[in-house]
């Protein structure tokens, strides 16, 4: 007996996925887990001058998109626990909304994913590319998951969200401090 | 409340310069397994200049310097993967990488030291006999997903799944479908064999490339030529453990097939996919 030691083909099942999308949190979820033990989430949301706006990206060196914020003020009975911060964020293929929790001095308590999706919009739409990795299944029957998960391999990296907290922080400052 | 079969909950928050995405059945695993993530990317990061690796980076070479149980464990295994793989695992290839601009910082000189010249202490004392710097991208991820399941075990939960940028493992009765990016496109996925109780780590660079100074150069370096392992195939490794899936992945990108009787060392098996969608996979048979 002795081992040997193979590289085997596969039959490949490929799917080209034009969007796919996980919802993690909606807004009541995330406010619970960032702030458990809060009563009371009142809506601050927040309108943005061109100054302002100006303002922020200065401190934060980030470009702000948007001329409005979605912010609640977290409360226990009276007692003011902090600020949940719902954001979104474009990257070259994904979309992110996220949600930022301050803590009542203005420090980041946590930083959660509410909704995250890729699109490959143009590429596969394209019938001529699809073409190209359908053609090529051996055998498999093609049948799109409706729920892909659980992907390996190269993902994208978080900096639009770590821009994003610097933004947020410098919104903070300037728009919510107390 | 996101769910999918199995009311299972699944959360997902940006750590480790990626997405780490937990699954279990109950909340109380998930933050347990995000702490675990959250302390080994405050020790093994090698931006933070507060890290321990940033602090081996500078000081270990003057003398010996206590580390963390975690540190200590990830130097442990990145000693026996150079040795079993004859230096093509190296984590002292940081000069390199921030010579070529894929980590800030410049490297004082060119460091010559290898793994090998890490000396690991009793008492979780760690020197550098040669002037060395070490880079854990190539493991730590893998680790910190090991260390959030072995949260998730401790925390009572019987089943979950973490996934840190492509990176992940499950453990419990239910099998896990797989799927794994295409190496050119990242819209296609091909579907691996599911899994179950085990990990699966992903390498691949052909759309991470940079030309510098006429260059063409990616973030893996073979650790033996000290030149970047440029390749258009992905290499998936399924182990036992993330962090050694992890390491090998990079293995097999550099040597191929030649990979093959270290990947049965430590259990694993390869995928390869090359970017006709070719699909092939590494096992040891007995003959």
């Amino acid at each position: 007996m002795r081992n040997v030691i193979q590289w085997v083909a596969l039959p490949a099942l490929v799917v080209a996925a034009p969007c796919y999308a996980t919802v993690y949190h909606t807004v009541e979820s995330a406010q619970q887990a960032c702030f458990p033990e809060a009563t009371q989430f009142a809506s601050a949301g927040v309108k943005l001058s061109k100054e302002q706006m100006r303002a922020i990206e200065k401190d934060s060196g980030v470009r702000v998109r948007l001329d409005s914020q979605r912010v609640w003020r977290a409360t226990k009975n009276a007692e003011f626990l902090g600020w949940f911060i719902v954001d979104e964020v474009i990257g070259k293929h994904e979309f992110i909304t996220w949600a930022l929790a301050l803590s009542a001095d203005g420090g980041v308590q946590s930083v959660e994913v509410m909704e995250y999706r890729e699109t490959y919009g143009y590429q596969i739409r394209n019938a001529d590319w699809r073409a190209q990795f359908l053609g090529k299944k051996h055998g498999a029957k093609l049948k799109l998951d409706d729920d892909v998960k659980n992907i390996s391999g190269a993902t994208f990296s978080c900096r639009h969200i770590t821009d994003g907290v610097k933004r947020l922080l410098s919104f903070h400052d300037i728009m919510l401090k107390q | 409340m996101t769910s999918c079969s199995n009311n299972e909950v699944r959360r997902c928050r940006p750590l480790l310069g990626t997405f780490v995405e937990i699954a279990a059945t109950h909340d109380g695993a998930i933050n347990a397994a995000f702490a675990a993530v959250e302390r080994v990317q405050r020790q093994m990061s090698f931006h933070d200049a507060g890290s321990e690796v940033a602090q081996l980076n500078r000081y270990a070479v003057d003398g010996p310097m206590p580390v963390s149980d975690e540190t200590y464990e990830v130097l442990a295994w990145a000693w026996e993967l150079y040795d079993r793989t004859d230096g093509v695992f190296d984590i002292a290839v940081a000069p390199e990488l921030m010579q070529w601009g894929i980590l800030p910082g410049q490297a004082a000189g060119r460091p010559r030291g290898r793994t090998r010249d890490i000396a690991l202490l009793l008492g979780r004392f760690v020197q550098f006999l040669r002037p060395l710097q070490i880079d854990l991208g190539g493991i730590a991820k893998g680790y910190a997903v090991d260390k959030a399941i072995e949260a998730m075990r401790a925390s009572g939960a019987t089943s979950g799944l973490v996934n840190a940028g492509g990176d992940l493992r499950c453990f419990g009765d239910r099998e896990q479908q797989v799927w794994v990016r295409h190496p050119r496109t990242s819209g296609a996925l091909l579907r691996l064999p599911a899994l179950k109780d085990a990990a699966l780590a992903t390498s691949a660079n052909s759309y991470q490339r940079q030309r510098r100074r006429g260059r063409v150069i990616c973030a893996h370096v073979d650790g033996r030529t000290r030149q970047p392992v440029l390749r258009s195939f992905s290499v998936s490794v399924r182990a036992p453990s993330c962090l050694v899936a992890d390491a090998l992945t990079k293995v097999v990108l550099a040597r191929g097939a030649a990979a093959a009787s270290v990947l049965g060392q430590f259990g694993a098996t390869a995928y390869i996919v090359r970017p006709d969608n070719q699909l092939s996979y590494c096992e040891e048979r007995t003959a």
